[in-house]
């Protein structure tokens, strides 16, 4: 594979793209959450009462942290990506520069995390507003870095995706078949416990549940020895996904 | 003056389809060296093999001793790219397209802003450099290409079909500019399907047609060698043809009947053209021999898609 530093100057291209778009991407990346933190957390939390001692939100908050970072490493990764690769043809003149075919798209992986990071930065700021704060600030910075871990992982796995996409329409199955469903059965809006065997099993099989039990507990500042599972699962993946990602992207750049 | 770029047996192959079909030809350092060809003849897949995007079937490849790979980021620093599709970025202004591009060679800020001024001059476009991308003409985006081209002071400049889509104007001056560019030692390669483009940039060129190198040497040559110097066309029903070639056929060196045409290659025209004073035939006509009819003769005139 053949990685080099100007993954940081793909990235810097991105950002000057980016001030164009800025205040718009704001407001999109804001909006779904919001909504379930208001539906959710606010609505039907009213009828839930206390989770393990504390409000509700408290349990929401940290699953919609990290379902809002993977939402938009996603869709950056997938429309973004695309629109630059077959639309505006940007990694054409790219891989005719010093940048390599790996290197153009490590930095769409990194923009999509950084996008990521945002959303996730935006909804931390929301959260604190309506009073639902981490437990300290080492967990503040701590659930930054998992964002950006959390962001590297969904922007790969949506690389892949986009490495096999002849279009827009494509991607509907990504989002709705795999999305979509994770987002539901991976423990965001309340405890696997009451499932089935056989549906715990499944989400077992689904990243964002590891993201969140971890979020969670970096959230409450309540540490357990399986969190280290959760963690190696994510960081396995992570590595896979971003090496199948970025191969499978170099094939159909590279011909 | 040596070899800079060595290709023998070059192949190019996209699944069943052999698009370069084991090619070799040697360009010198400091000349333009012209693929010419009609679609799909393989010139563009060449001219990628070379600047490093596409990597080669079989055969060897090299660019200033090096093989041409593409992993290898010194020949893509040392190379400046006009594409023949407009790849510019449509998010980003004229100058941000550039100042960004400079950063893919590792160009310093300081040393790339007054690169910038340079080039946007050269090619004209200084009023322009806040402008976006889709508020500019066909013209205004080839000559911004070309700009970005020579950010990294190249080396080698490879064209590719850089006129596509211009008006005379926009055209000339590009060709001008690509002039000068080899007149400062700049290795310059180009493809085109314009033969007007060939002779007024090329030192030397080679026909492709269908994967294969055709005919190589230099333009003025090849249409001595291939057509003579002058054509004569004559507009004429199929049915006069049998005497017309035995009464003119002495004083041509071929013949060619195509559409409604009857074509005489010559290196005279005036005997042929007294003849047909005599024959009284109205729609004739004489003109100098073209690198086109060379690229037709050779290539075949029906359509190629």
């Amino acid at each position: 594979m053949n990685l080099s530093y100007r993954v940081y100057h793909v990235f810097v291209r991105n950002l000057y793209s980016y001030k164009r778009f800025v205040v718009s991407t704001f407001l999109v990346s804001l909006i779904e959450p919001l909504f379930y933190l208001i539906t959710f957390g606010i609505g039907m939390g009213a009828y839930m009462g206390y989770f393990g001692g504390k409000p509700y939100l408290y349990f929401l908050v940290p699953g919609v942290l990290v379902s809002s970072v993977m939402m938009s490493s996603t869709f950056e990764c997938l429309y973004g990506t695309f629109v630059k690769m077959v639309h505006e043809k940007l990694y054409d003149s790219l891989v005719a520069t010093p940048v390599s075919a790996e290197d153009a798209v490590a930095g769409d992986i990194a923009w999509g995390a950084f996008r990521g990071l945002i959303s996730g930065v935006l909804m931390m700021l929301v959260s604190m507003a309506m009073g639902i704060l981490p437990v300290s600030v080492p967990s503040v910075l701590l659930i930054l870095v998992l964002m950006v871990f959390v962001g590297v992982l969904f922007a790969s796995l949506a690389m892949i995706v986009t490495s096999v996409s002849p279009s827009f329409d494509f991607f509907n199955y990504y989002t709705e078949l795999v999305i979509t469903p994770m987002l539901f059965f991976s423990g965001v809006f309340f405890p696997l416990d009451k499932f089935p065997p056989w549906m715990k099993t499944v989400a077992q099989f689904m990243p964002l549940t590891h993201a969140v039990e971890i979020s969670r507990a970096v959230f409450s500042g309540e540490y357990h020895a399986r969190y280290v599972w959760n963690f190696l699962v994510l960081f396995v993946l992570e590595v896979v996904a971003f090496t199948i990602g970025v191969t499978m992207m170099k094939k159909r750049l590279i011909k | 003056m040596g070899t800079f770029i060595s290709a023998r047996d070059l192949t190019k192959k996209f699944g069943d389809l052999t698009a370069v079909d084991g090619i070799s030809f040697d360009i010198q350092e400091g000349e333009c060296f012209g693929f010419l060809g009609p679609n799909g003849a393989g010139k563009t897949t060449t001219v990628r093999m070379i600047h490093c995007v596409s990597p080669l079937t079989s055969g060897t490849l090299t660019v200033g001793g090096m093989p041409a790979d593409i992993d290898n980021r010194a020949i893509k620093q040392m190379t400046g790219v006009i594409p023949q599709e407009i790849t510019l970025d449509p998010d980003l202004t004229v100058w941000e397209n550039l100042i960004i591009f400079a950063r893919f060679f590792d160009i310093p800020r300081r040393e790339a802003r007054p690169r910038i001024d340079e080039l946007l001059k050269f090619v004209e476009l200084e009023a322009k450099r806040k402008s976006k991308i889709d508020e500019l003409s066909t013209g205004m985006k080839r000559r911004l290409l070309v700009a970005r081209a020579l950010l990294n002071r190249p080396k080698l400049i490879v064209a590719d079909e850089p006129t596509t889509g211009l008006d005379p104007q926009a055209r000339h001056m590009i060709w001008q500019r690509l002039r000068l560019l080899r007149s400062e030692g700049a290795t310059l390669i180009l493809t085109t399907q314009y033969m007007e483009e060939a002779e007024q940039l090329c030192d030397r060129i080679v026909i492709m047609h269908q994967g294969r190198i055709l005919r190589e040497g230099l333009p003025q040559k090849l249409i001595d060698e291939e057509i003579g110097r002058e054509v004569v066309e004559i507009r004429i029903g199929r049915g006069e043809d049998e005497r017309l070639v035995r009464e003119l056929a002495p004083f041509a060196c071929g013949h060619e009947r195509v559409g409604d045409t009857l074509f005489f290659y010559c290196r005279d025209g005036h005997d042929i053209m007294r003849k047909l004073v005599e024959f009284d035939l109205p729609n004739t006509w004489t003109r100098p021999a073209t690198l086109e009819d060379v690229f037709l003769k050779l290539t075949g005139r029906g359509l190629i898609e």
